[in-house]
């Protein structure tokens, strides 16, 4: 088990409105989240000492304009002039999950108190992969020419192979669709809050890119979301109860950029990340009382599933029938709507529905008695994170 | 069968790397890397073999047979340059002489419903100016 287990806390925790396109700046939405976590906790904005963010716009073919379509570190410092900053960081390679895990680093170390972070995502007008342009440089060159454009196609590869080496059928997939929208009704912060789904509606939905239907693919949108985290120590004597990270890992199998549809390469991601996790924590699948999964794309929760260590391979279309995923389940899964449902934000918003379940702060959508809350942050292949929660360490 | 002739595909940009990928696609020849120390062919490229971290890689060419490893096929218009070939099938060849090596390409003549995983391929070329030549794939015959 890890020496540091429990150690540092997620606090508060902050939400902008969601719209679905840009009516201000991305800055105003990063900023009211910001102080929404700050207050959550019951601090004040000059008790935060650090900050961490990852800011990429993952929408191609669009400017990355600092404040306007991304927020970065820098935008932050000059919106929020602290005047006790210690220390800050853009993460890269594991998205906003190792942002989550630098800030906790940071606090074990001892060099800040009150870290930040925050994450908040552009939907730029117009096409979202706006892919104009005569050639393709770089990895693109392998798969540009074929009409591989945004990452829709790259995950729908893997899922083909993943559902014909299976046997498997795509319809099955309704069940994640509906259930995680039927959670979203709960959660006023969702895009789709007040917006039912149906099987009928799912099954009936326009084809994107085969597997994947429109329903498979979340919802772009304008919004922000953030957390603040301390020490354990520090944190019980803020206003929420604190969630604790028990264990984290980060994706460590590697990948060749352009080298795409490997469904081997989303399983060992996946297992190199949650075999940390389970070890730090002490915990095993079986532990858990509530998940969050990455759902960019709604594949990417069959590949977590069994990824991690929750179902067998080539099952997990199966393990979430039968109401297993519902909230009064045996794991309740993606309980705030997840990315399908709530929004394009990446996954800081599954590790704050991770955080608000383990702290029993999760409201109308609270799985009862949840204590071990696990959070796969992104897809397992190339970004992922894993991250476990409690509310009480054991 | 999709209709490829209205379509503007990107045109691919060699770099220090994947030059000799390209040039031996010109001369209708697939190349991929292979590492000098233990044997292992890959693609894409990379600076060092994946598998031994070799730093002594050459392009030799090898049989363009293989296998769908998995496909999408693509309804969606958003991009332009290949709206009007929609419905077609973007595919993921294995090769059989280059285990984990994954190359991607389309199905050419046949209809995008042939797309299976696991059925056997094999490369063609596809001319798209005098410098560059796309490998291409079409079911074995």
């Amino acid at each position: 088990m890890w020496e540091n287990r429990c150690k540092v806390a997620v606090s508060g925790v902050g939400f902008s409105k969601i719209t679905r396109s840009a009516d201000i700046p991305l800055a105003a939405h990063a900023l009211e989240a910001v102080k929404a976590a700050v207050e959550d906790s019951g601090l004040k904005m000059s008790d935060i000492d650090g900050l961490a963010t990852y800011p990429e716009l993952p929408a191609t073919g669009h400017a990355e304009i600092d404040g306007v379509t991304i927020v970065s570190v820098n935008c932050m410092m000059a919106m929020l002039r602290l005047p006790n900053l210690a220390w800050h960081i853009q993460t890269e390679s594991v998205n906003i999950g190792g942002a989550v895990q630098q800030a906790t680093n940071a606090l074990l170390a001892g060099v800040c108190k009150y870290a930040v972070v925050w994450r908040a995502m552009h939907n730029p007008k117009g096409t979202y992969q706006n892919l104009p342009g005569q050639f393709a440089s770089g990895a693109a060159q392998f798969t540009a020419p074929y009409g591989f454009g945004g990452p829709g196609q790259g995950m729908a590869v893997a899922y083909t192979r993943w559902l014909e080496t299976n046997n498997q059928n795509r319809e099955k997939m309704a069940t994640l669709a509906v259930t995680q929208r039927k959670h979203a009704q709960m959660n006023p912060y969702a895009y789709f809050y007040g917006t039912p789904l149906t099987r009928e509606d799912y099954l009936n939905s326009r084809m994107v890119a085969y597997p994947f239907c429109l329903y498979d693919c979340d919802i772009p949108v304008q919004g922000a979301v953030a957390i603040v985290l301390t020490l354990a120590d520090r944190a019980r004597d803020l206003k929420p109860k604190p969630a604790y990270i028990a264990g984290y890992g980060q994706r460590l199998h590697f990948e060749v950029a352009g080298r795409i549809g490997s469904l081997s390469s989303y399983m060992e991601g996946g297992r190199s990340s949650s075999h940390l996790t389970w070890e730090r924590s002490g915990f095993t699948p079986k532990d858990v009382d509530v998940a969050q999964i990455y759902d960019g794309f709604s594949a990417s929760v069959i590949y977590g599933l069994e990824s991690y260590g929750f179902c067998k391979e080539g099952e997990a279309l199966d393990f979430i029938q039968d109401g297993r995923i519902e909230l009064d389940g045996e794991l309740p899964l993606n309980t705030f709507g997840g990315s399908l449902s709530s929004g394009r934000i990446h996954g800081l918003q599954h590790i704050i529905e991770g955080v608000l379940q383990a702290s029993g702060r999760a409201g109308e959508r609270q799985v009862k008695g949840a204590n071990v809350s696990f959070v796969g942050a992104s897809a397992p292949i190339v970004q992922g994170t894993t991250f476990i929660f409690v509310g009480e360490p054991y | 069968m999709s209709d490829w002739s209205k379509v503007t595909r990107p045109i691919p940009v060699p770099n220090e790397w994947t030059k000799p990928f390209w040039d031996a696609a010109k001369q209708e020849v697939l190349a991929l890397q292979r590492c000098q120390s233990c044997g292992h062919l890959q693609h894409p490229p990379y600076p060092t073999c994946t598998q031994c971290m070799g730093i002594d890689l050459k392009f030799e060419p090898v049989e363009g047979k293989g296998k769908i490893y998995a496909y999408t096929i693509m309804y969606h218009t958003g991009d332009k340059r290949f709206a009007p070939a929609v419905p077609y099938a973007s595919i993921i060849v294995e090769l059989d002489a280059a285990p984990g090596a994954l190359l991607a390409g389309n199905l050419l003549d046949a209809p995008y419903t042939e797309a299976k995983v696991g059925r056997p391929v094999e490369v063609v070329f596809q001319k798209l100016n005098d410098d560059i030549t796309l490998p291409q794939f079409r079911l074995a015959r």
